[in-house]
């Protein structure tokens, strides 16, 4: 017997659909399960062995808590995580928005060079650039870790901000670079034969036409800035400078836990990057993926 | 307009492609002069504060690195780098002949290999459904890219909750399905701990695989399927004579940037078994090769011994990621 060609179609619909559950339950249960988790009361979540899946009067008490009281996580010394996670969202907003733009702006303007200009040492620069893409970072850093000492650099917004931006600049300058690359040349033609420099180019030509590019290039250095963990890990050591992913390591591991406070701090800290990666997620796959994709 | 662009040189850069030497363009000679020391001036300004970066805090440091690599120089023994003596290769040799250090070496290697097929597998999969034609598949592919977008350090504490032996949702789940009788602890044994860091690793990484094998399969004409079709094929054999052999360089860079991220592996270590917030004790049965570098240095500060290690994982590393950068490189400078 052959089927009608619009049931097979549908046979083939609910099949693909029932593995579609399937990966959706893999990528997403873990993030729901700490958004859950974050909202239910103690009882309902630590209820066993059958878990109440949605809580029946979900509260935001968790989020209450651990913006405003705290004593309870940090070993030893009190410290209250009110403070900790007020400080620490200020730290992350501020590392990655500068690095991220101090980032986009150097990448743009060496980008051009690379890219529409010739000069004595291109290829050497250029490589030098990207052999730290794979260079395990250590090497580095534990150098560099003395060295921020004696300039007296741990521990400051700003010894961060200038790792990162280094750290950022191998994959912001290629995919600039390539950006330019694929402007086409008889829009600044006109402007050339008029005698524009450089400058003049970059700003009223390149920098309107690019601008997807540069919004990528911002985008992915947000995003990394924001999730790193061992960079501040090793440089920050109060909260003068520690970022959201130091704070929330902080959290675990203590003798009293309360899995649903920490589950807020957790959601807290991957709000942003999930945002941007259901809104943005276009600009960053591009840059993250570094053209494999385009 | 092809005719004009071979009449300038590339400080005019007017139309792109084929130059000539400076002495002969056209325009250079009578009007845009000063172009040229403008142009010297725009790539000192661009470039130099990127290069003073990333010899400052990456070049620098890494010879520095290479030099204490070779002292004996302890922070608790000496309160500065001066006092440390030059011991040449002998913290080298104090690595290779430890035993802990093979230990945690087969270790990441462990991990490497554990988690590359399973990714691979875990990519390949949902890339071939994402690959089929059906509605909403736009949302599907923005919802299985998430985890990867994701902080390390929060993947490893969602399955650390997860798995959690007294009240992890794993355990409800499981026991509401009948297919465990009683709560288990998943992280207790030191073989499992090892296996459940390669699954999160694998949570965390699986999106960029999958990215680039979807690419992979989207470039894969469709005709090849039909006239396989023509022949009689069946599908598990389109995929095994078509599918696979076309997807292979796709799969060698998917390969490559993964081992990459897998043998450097530590944030999602960090909050899954590590146990250890400041200052405490950290597991031993998941300690890789850079959380033990961690270890060394900022724990134990044998700073010299720590350095040294530093650069075996570079060598270690070097090859496979040698290849990646050639592959970045080629295409960013030489296809013009």
């Amino acid at each position: 017997m052959k089927l009608s060609l619009r049931a097979q179609e549908r046979i083939r619909l609910t099949f693909i659909y029932i593995l579609c559950a399937i990966v959706l339950i893999w990528a997403l249960a873990p993030i729901y399960w700490v958004a859950v988790s974050s909202i239910s009361t103690r009882q309902e979540l630590y209820a066993r062995p059958y878990k109440i899946w949605f809580p029946s009067q979900p509260t935001l008490e968790s989020y209450h808590t651990i913006f405003t009281q705290g004593a309870k996580f940090r070993d030893g010394s009190f410290s209250p995580t009110a403070d900790l996670m007020s400080s620490g969202l200020r730290n992350s907003v501020i590392i990655s928005i500068a690095s991220a733009g101090i980032v986009t702006l150097l990448a743009t303007g060496a980008g051009y060079a690379f890219a529409r200009m010739e000069f004595k040492g291109k290829n050497a620069i250029f490589l030098l650039i990207m052999l730290m893409l794979p260079l395990p970072i250590w090497v580095s850093l534990i150098a560099l870790f003395f060295i921020m000492s004696q300039l007296e650099l741990v521990d400051t917004l700003l010894g961060l901000v200038l790792i990162f931006v280094t750290l950022l600049l191998p994959l912001s300058v290629w995919m600039m670079t390539t950006f330019v690359r694929d402007i086409p040349y008889e829009i600044q033609d006109a402007a050339r034969v008029d005698g524009a420099d450089r400058w003049r180019l970059v700003y009223s030509i390149i920098l309107p036409l690019a601008r997807p590019g540069m919004v990528a290039v911002f985008l992915v250095g947000m995003l990394s800035t924001w999730n790193n963990f061992l960079i501040p890990l090793i440089f920050t050591r109060s909260d003068d400078s520690q970022p959201l992913t130091i704070v929330l390591t902080l959290f675990i591991g203590q003798y009293e836990v309360a899995w649903e406070d920490m589950s807020a701090a957790a959601v807290v800290t991957m709000l942003p990057p999930f945002i941007m990666a259901l809104f943005f997620q276009r600009y960053l796959v591009r840059g993250l993926t570094m053209g494999a994709v385009k | 307009m092809a005719g004009y662009s071979y009449r300038y040189c590339w400080h005019c850069d007017i139309g792109g492609g084929q130059h000539l030497p400076r002495k002969n363009c056209l325009l250079m000679n009578f009007k845009t002069r000063r172009l040229l020391s403008s142009d010297s001036r725009y790539i000192i300004v661009v470039l130099a504060p990127i290069i003073l970066l990333i010899a400052f805090f990456i070049y620098y440091p890494a010879i520095n690195t290479f030099q204490t690599s070779q002292t004996n120089f302890n922070l608790r023994i000496h309160r500065e780098q001066g006092k440390a003596k030059f011991r040449g290769f002998d913290n080298y040799v104090k690595l290779v002949e430890d035993e802990e250090f093979w230990e945690v070496t087969g270790r990441s290697f462990k991990v490497v290999i554990i988690t590359l097929p399973l990714e691979m597998a875990v990519a390949f999969g949902i890339a071939m459904l994402l690959n089929q034609r059906f509605p909403g598949r736009g949302v599907m592919r923005t919802l299985t890219i998430l985890p990867w977008m994701l902080p390390g350090v929060v993947n490893g504490f969602l399955w650390g909750w997860l798995l959690n032996g007294e009240y992890g949702a794993l355990n409800g789940f499981l026991y509401q399905l009948g297919l465990i009788s009683e709560y288990q602890y998943w992280l207790r044994e030191p073989d499992h701990q090892l296996f459940w860091v390669t699954v999160v690793q694998t949570w965390t990484r699986y999106a960029f695989p999958t990215i680039i094998l979807l690419a992979g399969l989207q470039s894969i004409p469709e005709d090849l399927y039909d006239a396989a079709k023509v022949d009689g094929s069946n599908a598990l054999s389109r995929v095994r004579y078509i599918t696979f052999p076309l997807l292979l360089p796709s799969f060698g860079i998917a390969l490559v940037v993964e081992f990459i991220a897998a043998f450097q592996i530590f944030d999602v270590v960090w909050t899954l078994t590590a146990g250890s917030s400041a200052g405490g004790a950290m597991n031993p049965f998941t300690k890789t090769l850079m959380l033990y570098n961690y270890e060394l240095v900022f724990r134990d500060l044998r700073v010299g011994l720590g350095a040294a290690l530093s650069y075996i994982i570079l060598v270690m590393s070097l090859f496979v990621g040698l290849i990646f950068v050639w592959r970045v490189y080629n295409q960013g400078v030489q296809e013009q």
